[in-house]
């Protein structure tokens, strides 16, 4: 039914952002606002690559590149289209943004004005790379690619150079490294394990290796899975390998959280997704050791966010959290399983990128980020209340919002996997999210401001261009919600390149 | 087919390469982890080349090694502890009991890993005489790397570590995948380096605004 065509897409939706890259930091110091445009140009491209490949991908066909190497299936398109669709209204956000002056370090805003160019190249830099790992079909270079996402953002998270960003930089470029080099060994054990039985290059090939997963040794298949799980897991904010998620997260500057948070821990997510299944129909117990490391990573997470008084900390264990549905929703291993963990993915990365954007324009109006701080804000900056709240209730999984119908579809395939444990941690963990984001809420919209220096007359409205990005994506989080049909068709076909293998 | 590996440089050059990781974790100065660092990548080399009496792919992973590992790095390496203070920050453990640890690390794992190593190989030819060696080598070093990156408390020291960790991984390829192509091998050292320039570029901030290098110092963001 699905036929392989050859296709330049395929190479253009990362190679475009990463020559956008290029002459963002090189004509940027020529002039600032080229950075800018070509920032703007860079993204606009992807997306529309996305949207092309998304299009050709649902007429049935599975797109392919240079040869072999690079292959899109539904699962590749359905993560393309979600990073270039959050690369976008980040990238609209971060013009503003970046240029407001209270933001910038203590240098002087001159200081951070020459950098400006290469905060562009590396941001773009940075969603070529997680485009390029999510449309390789070499083993090896999916490894590559997750790596160089790591480097191109580690000096991004740093960006601020003060003393907690770069505590953050550090702990970020070495937790990472170390643990994708475990990653690293997987990759090249499996490629190994498989190399007697495809012939040369194909051993490399992800489509390849399925095939052979059942010939593969059991003690090597069983390291193989662990290391995978270390090293994409870390790479995905997987409890316990998360200590660096929430550091990074919070210190990076918010348009770089919404990447971070929004999507690239789900291209981590779709590493793990795409490898380790491939042993699922091979080794029954693996799915349990999946839900059961979702189950503690979402209630970890959950819990931690409780307890934040920084918004964006907040925010990223809450990301935590909701990574651990989407780890279990693939560990239950069935199609239902598998369509709400996508959908949970595809939910969360629009919801938590709005969220970061609208705390994001609460520090772009007051330079302030801590519920003990902030207060009262909402009658002075309703459209990123409005916003904020959109993402809230998405993300606590209320109703007509986008997280309802995917925490809805994992739960539903729980209960249909007999695995009811599984589905009450879920649901207690729904309502500690809804805790968590609600108190947050109110404690920056309602009462009065809890800290002395900040005066509400004083606090303006973020400017349009803020709204614009985050009205795009509050607008998906209720699309999402009111019609979940809309992602059907991409979603369904992206569960049958997973869960195709377990017999559905 | 049966290749003439010289079996006896192999192992003499294995054996010294396991001591230069304990003196790059061990020693208190840092040039001269530095220094016992790049002898390492240097032995990585020679051993590539020895490998490649059999595989004459490997000549280039050996070139690869060599600008990558023997030189770039340690000249990054070099270059920041100039800037930073060639004194270690003192580690979680003292000196002696350092010691006797590694010690008994790479004793026991190196036993452990040479017995048992069947488990993890992929095929029967990576386990096959000097490979099986090879094999344990690079994972006596790879948690030998392990070890001072949780032991440490010199940010650099750490970094010295992880430099020991993807050595280790390096020297691994020569016996799991000896026909891996050579983009995917450079593709592999490349990130490592910039890895490792970018860390030592971030600590260098640190030491600018902290005034050291000690991570107990980087104590601003827990919870």
């Amino acid at each position: 039914m699905e036929q392989s065509a050859p296709s330049a897409l395929t190479q253009i939706v990362f190679l475009a952002p990463a020559a956008a890259a290029l002459l963002a930091w090189l004509l940027g110091r020529v002039r600032r606002a080229l950075a800018e445009v070509f920032a703007l140009v860079g993204s606009v491209a992807a997306l529309a690559a996305a949207i092309g490949i998304a299009a050709r991908v649902l007429r049935g066909e599975i797109l392919t590149g240079w040869g072999p190497e690079l292959r899109v299936d539904a699962l590749s398109a359905l993560l393309v289209l979600l990073i270039t669709g959050v690369g976008l209204p980040a990238t609209l956000f971060s013009i503003r943004y970046m240029r407001h002056r209270r933001l910038l370090d203590p240098d002087g805003a001159d200081v951070t004005d020459k950098r400006l160019p290469g905060f562009y190249g590396l941001y773009l830099l940075f969603l070529a790379t997680m485009l390029w790992g999510c449309v390789t079909n070499n083993i090896i270079m999916l490894y590559v690619a997750v790596e160089a996402t790591t480097i191109a953002s580690g000096l991004l998270v740093a960006f601020y150079w003060d003393r907690r960003s770069l505590e953050a930089g550090y702990k970020y470029l070495m937790l990472l490294t170390v643990g994708i080099t475990f990653a690293l060994f997987a990759s090249v054990l499996l490629y190994a394990a498989a190399t007697p039985y495809l012939p040369g290059v194909n051993a490399m090939l992800i489509s390849e290796l399925r095939g052979v997963a059942s010939l593969i040794p059991r003690s090597v298949a069983i390291f193989v899975v662990a290391f995978l799980v270390v090293g994409f897991g870390t790479k995905a904010g997987i409890a316990p390998f998360h200590p660096w998620l929430p550091d990074a997260h919070a210190e990076a500057p918010s348009p770089v959280s919404a990447l971070l948070s929004g999507v690239m821990i789900k291209m981590a997510a779709y590493a793990l997704a795409r490898t380790i299944t491939i042993f699922f129909p091979v080794y029954d117990a693996l799915t349990v050791f999946v839900v059961v490391l979702g189950a503690f990573t979402m209630l970890l997470g959950g819990v931690m966010s409780l307890v934040q008084d920084d918004l964006k900390r907040l925010l990223a264990y809450s990301s935590v959290s909701q990574m651990g549905y989407v780890i279990m929703g693939l560990g239950f291993g069935t199609y239902l399983g598998v369509y709400g963990s996508l959908f949970h993915l595809l939910h969360h990365a629009a919801a938590k990128s709005l969220l970061f954007l609208s705390v994001g324009a609460v520090i772009y109006a007051t330079s302030a980020r801590s519920m003990s701080q902030l207060g009262g804000l909402g009658r002075r900056m309703p459209v990123t209340a409005v916003c904020f709240f959109i993402g809230a209730f998405a993300i606590s999984g209320l109703p007509p919002f986008s997280g309802f119908m995917s925490k809805l579809t994992i739960f539903l395939a729980g209960a249909q996997a007999g695995m009811w444990a599984a589905v009450g941690v879920g649901i207690f963990t729904s309502l500690l999210t809804l805790i968590a984001v609600l108190r947050a809420g109110q404690a920056v919209f309602w009462g009065t401001p809890r800290s002395g220096d900040l005066s509400l007359e004083s606090v303006r409205e973020a400017p349009a261009s803020l709204w614009l990005a985050m009205g795009a994506l509050a607008g998906v989080c209720l699309l999402l919600g009111v019609y979940p049909q809309i992602a059907y068709p991409l979603l369904h076909k992206a569960t049958l390149s997973i869960a195709g293998l377990v017999g559905y | 087919m049966a290749v003439p590996y010289n079996t006896e440089l192999i192992e003499t050059l294995s054996m010294i390469l396991i001591i230069t990781s304990v003196a790059a974790v061990e020693s208190q100065n840092l040039k001269r982890a530095a220094a016992a660092y790049c002898l390492q990548a240097l032995l990585i080399c020679g051993l590539i080349l020895a490998f490649a009496a059999g595989n004459s792919a490997l000549y280039v992973w050996a070139l690869t090694a060599l600008i990558t590992k023997a030189i770039l790095t340690p000249w990054f390496l070099l270059r920041y502890i100039a800037k930073t203070g060639e004194q270690e920050v003192p580690a979680i453990v003292g000196f002696g009991p350092s010691v006797v640890i590694a010690s008994v690390l790479l004793v026991s794992f190196y036993k452990l890993t040479h017995t048992y190593v069947h488990v993890l190989a992929p095929t029967p030819e990576a386990i096959a005489g000097v490979f099986r060696t090879n094999l344990a080598v690079a994972l006596t070093v790879f948690v030998l790397g392990l070890y001072a990156i949780l032991s440490r408390r010199d940010a650099i020291k750490t970094v010295i570590g992880l430099c020991l960790l993807e050595n280790a991984v390096h020297l691994s390829l020569v016996s799991l995948a000896p026909d891996m192509r050579e983009t995917a091998l450079i593709g592999i050292a490349t990130e490592v380096v910039v890895t490792v320039y970018l860390l030592l570029y971030v600590i260098a901030g640190i030491h600018e605004k902290v005034g050291t290098t000690d991570t107990y110092e980087l104590a601003e963001l827990h919870w």
